[in-house]
């Protein structure tokens, strides 16, 4: 290292709170060379946020520096004044943070707001001057029509479009250093791979060194040059990211990495429990298709109609553990709601232990949903919050009039000692119990009516590994108790590698591809499905390389579809015939199939459906 | 920013663990504000309730000799037995402010109640069922609101006779639209949450959902701001006595002293004044508390209004 | 094109709303108790003239007959003929009821014609007044949540909104009208007779508009992109006024619209107190009169008003931040 951009020596953050000073980082010293990257991995409360902060000089109030100095081309960014701060912030030194959602005013246009921020740094360019930089460096990001994307509001650009709008106002005034602060996270992977590519690209084209601050291990190892690694507000250790993997020195990072489920392990799906053979399907899902109407604009005009689930067709058997796996905006939540008959389908039917769901008798509808559960996503808005937990967990059975208050209250005992929660939280309100635990309360009532089929939806998303651990294996036990059968759906494909013995993987509405555990990730049949686990955060040598699996660009709106395959736009092999035609689903043999043309060659002439009796 | 302040550790772990009216009542409670309009307030509401009782005077009693006397320390002939003065018929001034208190307070609150009644349920039923409920529902909801609701009021009050009863039916049934919308709007977002989805998964009914799970959850923040209404309430009813249209004579109420001491404004300011000095500080004081409760509230969710 | 939608679907919608006001006004005057007619007659005049004079003006008639009557003028743009008041001049006592002079009765359209302008100099002047002394005090007590300036938007608002209109109005009469004579104050003589009216009007708005102000800029101050902006490199005052007042200005706009009715009822009794010849005093004399057309055709025009100042509101709103579609 000749020269050094930004060093930072023994630098100290306390938080101000009513005991006096809470150190929240102690004597970090890093330094950071032009055009490289160094990424800042840590967990949650490690204080890589407030580094992240520190270093543009933008700590909240409540925060003080306590100690140390952050040199900047060797001027100390803390000891400025504000005005020279003011103009080092958001020129020389640009931040992108992790909510691009929310990082410009939403009434201004993307275009506008690029143009503010470029004459507010740099006074003497002329509007027409920013107007041309900004085009120029949105089309450089790669989004497509930037002439006409600069015209448009925030929230007509998608997460990722709007991420990469936020890294064009950060570069729109040639920085010397960026700062990266958890840029993916609210991204879905495939969105985040694509964005990751774009930060490797960044420090060559723009001459620019990025710190990247993340809390996914395999997303910094993916970009960075170096690596260091942050514990309970001190730098632990730093390596590059090759020899961090494979020769941690801290305790702390080999846990992270211990931790970090593995998608390609031979026998990586050991809680994978599979049907016992011959067993029937305990519910089928037959050709189902749901579409909503979005707002159209004004009552008048064409209305916009959003195909939320196309043509959907699996069985789920007795025993299993079957998972449908996807990312925002792919179905599975419309699924859900088909599923647990909140809604109707369109068209297709939903069969559940050989009865049609939609019969139309109330009466049906009521007992079948003593035999179907919902574990629900959010563990915060899932429970009701003035309402006691024994009470919570005791509705169900109030709901369908079963026994009296006594008994009620010795079964709700019963399952909050099966999910392991302790029997004294009966009476208290949901609000002071962690994100695991109120899993297990909603766990618990979905249990106590003894369902023969849970549906588990994103139920684990919220949850860190150690919980989701925990929890995983709360439920491989329960499954041998009561012979429960699970039903995942979810946005993480290590957790359904880890717990999912079929899997139906859903793109844009359509099951593109259903596979047994280990064909899915040994041998996928989709080209969506490679992408998928392309952009699967790993650190494992990967079977498939984003930039192998993934093209540049957006999954196209679900309000008009185009009329070919749907993943045709950023799929490398797709062809002509893929933007004409929507391929069906070609089987693959062992139950498996992949709705994709180039199966068509190897695939038997036997069409899909047939393959439900193999 | 709560993505940026992660690092951050939550305040006060223990204040998650009280329900939100709790949360509300107790963030009020803390701000002095409140505690200054809840002590003018407990003190002028013990006096309205006890001191007509315990008092030898009459409020209807007319003693012309004893007519016109200024309250204390103002300009001659005062005297303590009257100390707000007397009106133009020899009227203790206190008395009748403090029973005029009593039915302003009792019109304030029962319409209060009312409009909170009747605004909940029609704006849980439109925004719990949505689609055709909801419009119906809705509409009559604005053509109510671009009523103003004095005038609506006074077009009935002043066509037929004004009785308290009538007055809180009437001030109350007019009323009701702004807290339908607000109620609608928090049981639309409510309606979306997880824990309504879980319910219904559970096969619980509407009405069990509406009732039971969403009203006790979307009342209390609504119902504490209602405290500003009661304050608003109270002009109101003072404004229809003003106008002629409120509780008649000989009963005294905040608008028919002031509407009657008007006329004699140059001679005897007090007899207009007073009353109305009386009726700003007990507003104050219940507006205290209201904006108190309000600011807490909107701290507890997070800034939202 | 998204426009001439919006405004066909929102007039549709606004002319249910009005049709829906008279049918309840007009409904309401009819089944409650007090026979105008009465009235007019004078309380001397034997009952069968009274029930003759009513069957002729139709008051007999079943009530939805005569809604439908009256909504077939209303379509027309007829109001109708006030019971009372003369084409020209004062309202025509009961006592000299003469059924000759019927067709000399005012007509309802030309009498508020004539009344709304004074109403809207009125309320246009109060809003002057009441955003110049809300937006100061309420965007300094949205920036500064807790600290000084948001207590005093919290005790100024507690105070204007704790003051009785029509006992702060007598009170400044008699204070800078009567005392001190800065102002002239009963009656109409001139745009100075506006001013203390609209002072009063602008007190009783005024804590409306600071309490939205305090908590909508307070809210916007702590989003995201606010936050955000500071470290993108934009100045404080920039921040503030192109982004944080350009946001907090939706629900400003959107109280106006909902308060609307709140306005004009605050201008019916300032009106009555100041004795000034708008709208709100020709309703408060119509009511006292039991002048059902007339009260009648207050209650469509405000309607109308209030439905065509809610579109202007969202129209607005629309134009500043586009993610609202109505």
């Amino acid at each position: 290292m000749t020269e050094t951009l930004l060093d930072v020596r023994g630098l100290s953050v306390a938080a101000r709170t009513a005991e006096g000073l809470r150190p929240i980082l102690t004597d970090v010293s890093l330094d950071l060379a032009p055009r490289r990257i160094l990424g800042v991995i840590g967990g949650g409360g490690s204080g890589k946020t407030t580094l992240a902060r520190a270093l543009v000089n933008w700590l909240p109030p409540a925060l003080k520096p306590t100690a140390g100095e952050i040199l900047y081309r060797g001027r100390d960014v803390l000891k400025m004044r504000p005005a020279e701060a003011r103009r080092l912030r958001g020129r020389e030194i640009a931040y992108v943070g992790g909510d691009p959602a929310g990082a410009m005013d939403p009434t201004m246009t993307v275009g506008a707001q690029l143009v503010e921020k470029l004459r507010a740094v740099e006074p003497g360019v002329s509007r027409a001057e920013a107007r041309a930089r900004a085009i120029a460096l949105l089309g450089a990001v790669r989004i497509p029509a930037p002439e006409l994307r600069f015209h448009e509001y925030p929230f007509q650009y998608s997460g990722g479009m709007m991420q990469r709008a936020m890294i064009v106002d950060a570069l729109i005034s040639n920085p010397a250093f960026l700062v990266a602060d958890n840029i993916t996270q609210p991204l879905d992977v495939t969105v985040g791979a694509q964005i990751l590519k774009l930060m490797r690209e960044v420090t060559e084209r723009f001459d620019t060194a990025i710190l990247f601050v993340s809390s996914s291990l395999p997303t910094v190892a993916d970009v960075a040059d170096e690596v260091v690694v942050l514990d309970k507000g001190a730098i632990v250790e730093r390596q590059p990211p090759a020899a961090l993997v494979a020769a941690p020195r801290h305790a702390y990072t080999r846990r992270l990495i211990e931790e970090l489920p593995t998608l390609w392990t031979p026998g990586g799906g050991r809680a994978a429990k599979l049907h016992a053979p011959g067993v029937a399907p305990i519910l089928s899902v037959r050709d189902v298709s749901k579409t909503y109407v979005a707002g159209a604009r004004s009552g008048l005009g064409p209305k916009r109609l959003v195909q939320a689930v196309r043509n959907a067709d699996f069985d789920v058997y007795e025993g299993e553990n079957f998972g449908v796996v996807g990312e925002s905006g792919c179905g599975k939540s419309s699924l859900m709601r088909l599923l647990t008959a909140l809604e109707r389908p369109d068209k297709g039917s939903i069969l559940f232990e050989g009865k049609n769901v939609f019969s139309g008798k109330t009466g049906d509808l009521r007992a079948l949903r003593r035999r179907m559960q919902l574990v629900l996503q959010d563990p915060y808005s899932s429970l009701p919050p003035q309402t006691s937990i024994g009470d919570i967990i005791a509705e169900p059975l109030v709901i369908h009039g079963l026994g009296n208050r006594a008994q009620r209250r010795v079964r709700a005992l019963e399952m909050m000692g099966e999910v392991g929660l302790p029997k004294s939280l009966y009476d208290d309100l949901p609000n002071g119990l962690s994100a695991g635990q109120r899993q297990r309360v909603n766990v618990a009532r979905a249990m106590i009516l003894e369902p023969r089929l849970l549906l588990m939806d994103e139920t684990l998303s919220a949850l860190d590994q150690t919980e989701q651990s925990k929890l995983l294996d709360l439920f491989e036990r329960l499954q041998a108790q009561h012979n429960f059968t699970y039903l995942f759906i979810s946005h993480d494909i290590a957790m359904v590698r880890r717990v999912c013995a079929r899997v139906a993987v859903m793109y844009l509405g359509e099951v593109v591809e259903l596979a047994n555990n280990d064909r899915l990730f040994f041998d996928p049949g989709h080209p969506y499905s490679r992408a998928l686990l392309s952009a699967a955060p790993t650190l494992e040598e990967r079977r498939y390389r984003s930039e192998d699996c993934l093209l540049e660009g957006e999954p196209p709106s679900p309000i008009d579809l185009p009329p070919g395959c749907a993943f045709a736009t950023r799929c490398p092999s797709a062809h002509d015939r893929c933007r004409a035609e929507n391929p069906r689903a070609y089987a693959r043999g062992h139950g498996d199939r992949a709705a994709c043309f180039l199966l068509e060659a190897t695939a038997a002439s036997t069409p899909a459906r047939e393959t439900h009796d193999a | 920013m709560a993505i940026l302040d992660a690092d951050i550790p939550a305040a006060a772990d223990d204040g998650a663990r009280r329900s939100i009216a709790r949360r509300i009542a107790a963030g009020a409670w803390a701000s002095t504000e409140f505690k200054v309009g809840l002590f003018v307030f407990t003190a002028l509401l013990l006096a309205a309730l006890i001191y007509p009782e315990v008092s030898s005077l009459d409020p209807t009693r007319m003693n012309v000799r004893g007519r016109n006397t200024p309250p204390v320390f103002v300009g001659e002939g005062w005297s303590w037995a009257h100390p707000l003065g007397t009106d133009q018929l020899g009227r203790d001034m206190l008395l009748r402010s403090l029973v005029g208190l009593r039915y302003s307070l009792l019109i304030g609150v029962s319409t209060v109640i009312l409009m909170l009644f009747v605004g909940s349920i029609v704006g849980l039923f439109a925004g719990y069922r949505g689609g055709l409920t909801d419009t119906v529902l809705m509409r009559i909801t604005d053509a109510q609101l671009s009523i103003p609701m004095i005038i609506l009021a006074i077009a009935i009050l002043g066509v037929s006779r004004p009785t308290i009863p009538a007055i809180i039916l009437v001030l109350g049934l007019s009323g009701w639209p702004v807290y339908a919308r607000v109620m609608r709007s928090v049981v639309m977002a409510e309606r979306k949450k997880e824990y309504v989805r879980g319910a219904r998964v559970l096969g619980a009914s509407d009405g069990r959902i509406m009732f039971r799970l969403i009203l006790p959850l979307a009342l209390p923040p609504i119902a504490f701001v209602a405290v500003l209404d009661v304050a608003r309430m109270m002009i109101f009813e003072s404004v229809l006595g003003f106008l002629g249209l409120g509780v008649q004579p000989p009963t005294p109420t905040f608008g028919n002293i002031i509407a009657d001491g008007r006329k004699f404004l140059i001679n005897a300011w007090w007899i207009a004044t007073l009353p109305g000095v009386f009726l700003f500080v007990t507003l104050g004081s219940l507006n205290l508390m209201g904006a108190a409760l309000e600011r807490s509230r909107n701290r507890v969710y997070g800034g939202l209004s | 094109m998204f426009i001439v939608g919006f405004l066909a679907r929102r007039l549709a919608q606004g002319a249910v709303i009005v049709f829906l006001v008279s049918f309840l006004i007009f409904t309401l005057l009819r089944v409650i108790p007090g026979d105008p007619v009465r009235l007019m007659a004078g309380g001397m005049a034997p009952d069968e003239l009274i029930e003759q004079i009513a069957a002729d003006m139709g008051l007999r008639d079943p009530i939805p007959v005569q809604f439908a009557r009256y909504m077939g003028g209303v379509m027309r743009g007829d109001l109708g003929q006030s019971f009372v008041r003369p084409a020209s001049g004062a309202a025509v006592g009961g006592a000299q009821f003469d059924d000759a002079t019927r067709a000399e009765r005012a007509r309802v359209l030309s009498l508020i014609a004539e009344t709304a302008p004074m109403t809207v100099q009125l309320a246009l002047l109060s809003m002057v007044f009441a955003l110049l002394i809300a937006t100061p005090i309420g965007v300094a007590g949205g920036l500064y949540p807790g600290r000084w300036p948001d207590k005093l938007a919290l005790y100024l608002g507690s105070l204007f909104v704790s003051l009785p209109n029509f006992w702060l109005g007598i009170v400044l009469v008699l204070l800078l009208s009567v005392n001190l004579r800065l102002l002239p104050a009963i009656g109409y003589q001139g745009f100075a007779w506006t001013i203390l009216p609209a002072i009063v009007l602008a007190i009783e708005i005024a804590p409306f508009l600071i309490r939205t102000l305090t908590v909508s800029v307070a809210q916007i101050m702590r989003e995201n992109f606010i936050a955000a902006a500071t470290v993108r490199g934009l100045g404080r005052g920039r921040i503030v006024v192109a982004h944080a007042l350009k946001n907090a200005a939706v629900p400003l706009l959107n109280l106006l619209g909902v308060q609307f009715s709140m306005l004009l009822g605050g201008v019916l009794v300032i009106e009555f107190i100041f004795d000034y010849p708008g709208l709100g005093l020709l309703t408060i004399n119509a009511v006292l009169q039991r002048d059902f057309p007339l009260i009648q055709g207050i209650a469509i025009v405000t309607s109308a008003a209030f439905v065509l100042i809610n579109i202007a509101v969202d129209l607005a709103a629309t134009a500043i931040d586009p993610r609202l579609d109505y």
